[in-house]
């Protein structure tokens, strides 16, 4: 996929660039929505459970060193199950990568916008993303790496530049809608930690496959205080996010952070931010699926399959009816689509394949 | 054929750039200055032969070359059924859009917030260009009346004016920095309820045979104040919302017992009763200290609310006689500046729990904790329940002498 191996850090700031986009759409909103005062103890919950799964998930790709899921499919079930894998996980990176350009131009063209259709505004990110094709893997995954603080800088921002307005005993009643709801029904979301699907495709990648379990749990820990701090600051500010939808929660956040009269309108800065994140998110999700596509064809020139795969992603998100369609995916389905492939299917592939090994390993 | 392939990717920029300069050319030219009317101010009142009467007030920019000096501010009034109707109508008869991302204030009237305003409020919300900041203000006369009435003294710029004015709340305790954005909040709350600053016009006039005397200095509010200058308008006390209907409006020593529980002042001055004379007052620089305790608790299913307040106290009055550097005199001074305190902070919670029936303080919010689910607090239905509050204030006022003089 790209002949220069992907660092550590790149590595985690690719990973992390997943998540940025999920919370600038809608992500801290669902987690409030469902779990309400609850939403951080379900979002501690969560990252403790993730974590377990990822201490799995390293402790079986351990016999496959520098394998990724392709690879172990392929000796789990020969090349029809790798076909079968990866078409799974072309259709989620594509999938998901398309809507969630779809909600967040609808966005963007409401706050921005107001007179242009949603379908220009998706072009001019559907170029970024030829362009970024064009430049290359590496000068995508470096882009992520300067955004990516800078995102983080915005949320702390975010957070301290909203103090006033926050109140702290809003995480009362501690249980939110009871224990059930936290914790059992509140498992679904583990969804939200999206990078875990683009970690099965890392390990030859990487410049130090060794490295990958350093990797995995920064990531999600990374993930987990970031997701946290993006939810307690809706959760602190605003009561209306258990009843009332808003259209990118965070950016409402955002305007209201005035320091005195002269640094106000904080909100652009923002979202000039997410916007380049958002691309960053694009073009990692591009390169995912064509990798893939190659790998399971073993085409040797991905070049081509970048431009079909952007205009695949353009063709999708142009796709949903109104924003309504486009955002009830993101709500309804699109976790369950993550849980069901990033964590069911991965993880059954990774347990059969190591079963498998062990098989061999005893038969030999 | 390379050639070929680099004029066909020439032609194709060509065209990408064609489109994208048409398609966000309207964008673009919708938020032409040229082609926008900014409203400072938004007055909405109720008409008799619609349903609203929206006033806007705009102002015309001026190019700094042109000296950056305000203009007059053009008042204009709509009779519509919605406030978006209002805005449409407004864009035809100027032939301009009207634009409210520079709207600082939005003032409905007393009229209009007795009968529900939660239809405007979603609306406005909704709307991109208003912002969350933009205050809420009730007007007790036509809201018309009022902007016309809201002309700077001080300040050559309008929206400069609206833009320091609320945060006078900050060291009188008279008003309010109410906004759109908490009056949301607090509309869609389960554990608290609106409120808004209190406009009006000043209805002291100099030359009645009204007596100014027999108004308190502490009970004024709008309407009521007794300022007489170039401004008429006026933003002394709170308006108490119950669900998104006006309930009542709280007074001056009101509005400071408010800010207090919500820890929305730095400092304030009272008037309280001389403990060695008492028929004259002593006026007292208050200052919250941060140790301020709230506390709620559910006895037998009624609100049980403690209150726990320290004010550090410097004495503005100074007498020919006054000792301020007697432990013994200001210790008196202390205890009956607690009382006096407490008197009115009970008399104020009372009033929002009985007369207004409206939990404005946010003590919902404290009681969270004593729920173990959201479903159970939402059964207990505190806004319900608020009216059945005991409130239990504890002050605490240590007196630190006077300014510059401590004895006379």
């Amino acid at each position: 996929m790209v002949k220069q191996k992907i660092s550590t850090i790149s590595a985690i700031m690719l990973t992390l660039s997943i998540v940025v986009s999920y919370i600038t759409s809608s992500l801290p909103r669902t987690f409030i929505n469902e779990s309400k005062s609850a939403a951080i103890l379900n979002i501690v919950y969560i990252t403790a459970i993730v974590l377990f799964i990822i201490l799995l998930f390293c402790k079986l790709l351990k016999k496959f060193p520098g394998l990724d899921l392709l690879d172990i499919s392929n000796f789990l079930g020969g090349n029809i199950l790798k076909n079968i894998v990866g078409g799974f996980f072309i259709f989620y990176f594509i999938l998901s990568s398309s809507l969630m350009l779809r909600n967040f131009c609808e966005g963007l063209s409401v706050v921005y916008y107001p007179l242009t259709s949603y379908v220009f505004v998706i072009l001019m990110f559907i170029i970024a993303l030829a362009i970024s094709n064009r430049l290359g893997f590496i000068s995508t995954l470096n882009t992520a790496s300067i955004i990516f603080p800078l995102v983080l800088i915005s949320a702390i921002l975010l957070f301290c530049g909203n103090l006033d307005n926050f109140s702290f005993r809003r995480i009362y009643p501690i249980l939110g809608d009871g224990f059930y709801n936290t914790f059992i029904l509140g498992l679904k979301n583990i969804g939200s930690f999206g990078g875990i699907c683009y970690l099965y495709f890392l390990p030859p990648m990487l410049k130090e496959p060794e490295k990958l379990k350093k990797i995995a749990i920064i990531s999600v820990i990374c993930t987990g205080a970031f997701i946290l701090l993006c939810v307690a600051t809706l959760l602190f500010m605003f009561s209306f996010f258990i009843t009332t939808n808003e259209v990118m929660p965070l950016f409402s956040a955002a305007r209201y952070i005035e320091f005195g009269s002269f640094f106000q309108r904080f909100e652009s800065i923002f979202l000039l931010i997410w916007i380049i994140s958002f691309c960053c998110y694009l073009s990692i999700s591009c390169k995912f699926a064509t990798h893939i596509f190659s790998k399971m064809f073993n085409l040797s020139d991905m070049k081509p399959l970048l431009t079909i795969f952007t205009i695949l992603i353009l063709g999708i998100s142009l796709l949903p009816k109104n924003y309504a369609v486009s955002s009830s995916f993101e709500t309804d389905f699109y976790r369950y689509l993550r849980i069901a492939i990033g964590y069911i299917l991965g993880m059954l592939i990774l347990i059969l394949a190591n079963l498998k090994k062990k098989k061999v390993g005893e038969k030999n | 054929m390379r050639k070929i392939n680099n004029i066909f990717y020439k032609i194709f920029i060509l065209i990408l750039i064609i489109i994208f300069i048409y398609s966000f050319s309207a964008s673009y030219t919708s938020l032409n200055l040229d082609n926008l009317a900014f409203v400072v101010a938004l007055g909405i009142d109720k008409s008799t032969s619609n349903k609203l009467k929206v006033t806007f007030q705009f102002i015309k920019p001026t190019p700094s070359s042109e000296g950056g000096s305000q203009t007059k501010p053009v008042l204009t009034s709509v009779e519509c059924s919605s406030i978006t109707n209002g805005i449409n109508i407004m864009n035809a008869y100027l032939g301009k859009k009207v634009n409210l991302s520079h709207c600082k204030l939005i003032i409905f009237s007393e009229e209009i917030a007795k009968d529900g305003i939660s239809d405007e409020i979603y609306s406005l919300i909704n709307e991109v260009q208003i912002r969350p900041s933009a205050n809420i203000i009730i007007s007790k006369c036509n809201t018309k009346y009022y902007i016309e009435n809201s002309v700077p003294s001080l300040e050559s710029l309008i929206p400069k004016y609206y833009n320091i004015f609320p945060h006078s709340s900050e060291y009188t305790g008279y008003t309010c920095d109410a906004t759109i954005g908490d009056f949301f909040n607090a509309l869609v709350c389960n554990s608290c309820a609106p409120y808004a600053m209190l406009g009006g016009i000043s209805s002291f006039n100099e030359d009645s045979s009204s007596n100014p005397e027999s108004l308190n200095d502490s009970t004024i509010k709008s309407n009521e104040s007794l300022v007489t200058g170039n401004r008429l308008s006026q933003n002394i006390g709170v308006a108490v919302f119950k669900n998104d209907k006006l309930a009542g409006e709280l007074n001056a020593i009101e509005t400071i017992c408010f800010l207090n529980i919500r820890k929305q002042v730095d400092s304030f001055l009272v008037s309280i009763p001389d403990p060695e004379n008492s028929n004259s007052k002593i006026d007292i620089y208050l200052t919250p200290n941060s140790t301020h305790n709230i506390s709620v608790n559910i006895v037998n299913g009624t609100p049980y609310i403690k209150i726990k307040f320290d004010f550090s106290g410097k004495i503005y009055s100074m007498t020919k006689g006054s000792e301020y550097l007697n432990t013994d005199v200001l210790d008196s001074i202390s205890t009956t500046c607690n009382k006096y305190l407490k008197e009115q902070f009970t008399n104020y919670l009372y009033k929002t729990a009985t007369t207004f029936d409206s939990d404005i303080n946010g003590f919902g919010v404290y009681s969270l904790s004593q729920f173990k689910t959201s479903t159970e607090f939402d059964d207990y239905n505190w806004l319900v329940n608020y009216k059945n509050s005991t409130f239990d204030v504890d002050i605490n006022t240590v007196m630190d002498s006077g300014f510059l003089l401590t004895q006379t």
